[in-house]
């Protein structure tokens, strides 16, 4: 049962997070829990979480969303990070935080098509 | 700034109560040069006229300041203009009011671009022809000429501290305006597709330029919810590990955003370089010419540019 500030809805085979608070380090380590708790319940195939409400990213919180990723794939489920702002990116990169192993897309519709065409998204080459 | 609009010269050169307190000290001018001046008020009306003339004929007399007044009408009008200022000399009441007439008249000088050196050189001409006519209106009592010369003298270096103040913020206020023309020329993105676009980088990459990059590019990605972001650096002369660091960084944060980027326009020589200093580019797509990158672009959104059939082929360019 979650018990973290976030919602998880549920929408078919993919869970989705809206972030709509700042990221502290425990809550952040809830959002985690809950998540995974909420993937092994449900066995959903996707997870789109959504951080366009956030205006800042620290370090912690980034490597808790990119391993968070790995974790959900290690349970067989994808995730799409979607809405990041562009100085949230820009900071990242320059943290050195690529995110690799996660997909990435403009909006939730955006995320949504990219769980949908798993097989046909060109990865880069 | 609009164009026509006059910058506010007061605000820049913060020019309030205190900054008047603090330049009229530094001028040593106290309130009995303000009286002093203040019953000049008959000389300057008395031989304003011929001071005025007086300095026209210095201005006149050379072709560079001469320049400026192309007609009798401008002439006449000017001649009137600095006898309104000489008379302003007088008025014993030097409150920002004055100071703001002062500004207007730098910088007016400022912008029909007439250089400091003839400004300051006009104004030793007309210190003299006060000086001279200062010794006529006292009747040869050279004490109370200086005294008052003095006074005059004060006012006057206050006024010209003040035209150039305008001179040097008018100068700077021009060169930001330009740095900050460079700065957006320095990054056109270009709108190639629906949903692709594209950046050619031209010139070198220094750290403050490749920022700024990363920060247009990716507010142009959101904003224009791009799906493909294509960098052309065949503009780029020398491509350095920095420089490869620095596009590297910014197609990576493109595609944290959720788009595509493809670098295009990597010559033989920028290659070799690139793979010689270790760089990772392997997370990117990557093609020699621009057109390829397009190409790909289009892909990636599900669209190709296909020729016309040979019925649609007489159709008009």
């Amino acid at each position: 049962m979650p018990t973290g500030p976030i919602p998880i809805l549920k929408i078919g085979s993919t869970l989705l997070v809206t972030i709509q608070i700042e990221l502290h380090d425990t809550v952040v380590d809830s959002f985690q829990e809950d998540v995974l708790e909420e993937i092994e319940k449900s066995g959903a195939s996707g997870l789109i979480i959504d951080i366009s409400a956030l205006e800042t990213v620290d370090s912690y919180v980034a490597r808790t969303l990119a391993n968070t990723g790995k974790m959900a794939k290690l349970m067989g489920t994808e995730t799409v990070i979607v809405g990041m702002r562009p100085a949230v990116a820009a900071t990242l990169v320059r943290m050195g935080y690529f995110m690799e192993g996660i997909h990435t897309a403009l909006s939730l519709e955006e995320g949504l098509e990219v769980l949908g065409s798993q097989a046909k998204v060109p990865d880069t080459e | 700034m609009q164009p026509g609009m006059q910058p506010d010269y007061m605000e820049i050169l913060k020019l309030d109560e205190g900054e008047l307190k603090r330049r009229l000290a530094f001028f040593e001018l106290s309130d009995d040069d303000f009286q002093r001046l203040a019953t000049l008020k008959s000389f300057a009306e008395r031989w304003t006229h011929e001071i005025t003339d007086g300095l026209y004929e210095l201005i006149m007399a050379q072709p560079e300041s001469r320049a400026f007044f192309p007609d009798q009408a401008t002439l006449a009008r000017v001649k009137k203009l600095q006898n309104t200022y000489f008379l302003g000399l007088f008025t014993g009441n030097y409150d920002l009011n004055y100071v703001r007439d002062r500004l207007r008249v730098g910088a007016a000088h400022e912008r029909i671009g007439m250089p400091p050196k003839l400004y300051l050189g006009a104004y030793r001409r007309y210190l003299a022809l006060i000086h001279s006519r200062l010794l006529e209106y006292f009747k040869g009592n050279a004490a109370e000429a200086a005294k008052a010369l003095e006074s005059i003298r004060k006012i006057i270096f206050f006024d010209m501290a003040l035209a150039i103040d305008t001179y040097i913020a008018a100068y700077l206020e021009t060169m930001t305006r330009h740095q900050a023309a460079i700065r957006e020329l320095s990054t056109p993105v270009i709108k190639v597709h629906d949903r692709i676009l594209l950046l050619p980088i031209v010139g070198t990459v220094d750290t403050q330029r490749a920022q700024q990059i990363m920060e247009t590019v990716l507010v142009q990605v959101v904003d224009q919810q791009a799906r493909v972001m294509i960098l052309d650096i065949a503009g780029v002369p020398v491509v350095d590990t920095r420089v490869a660091d620095h596009i590297l960084k910014t197609t990576a944060a493109v595609q944290l955003l959720g788009a595509q980027s493809i670098l295009t326009g990597i010559s033989a020589s920028v290659a070799r370089t690139v793979i010689q200093l270790g760089v990772e580019i392997t997370r990117v797509h990557t093609r020699s010419k621009l057109s390829e990158g397009i190409e790909l672009a289009l892909s990636i959104v599900g669209k190709k540019i296909g020729s016309k059939t040979a019925r649609a082929g007489s159709e008009e360019a």
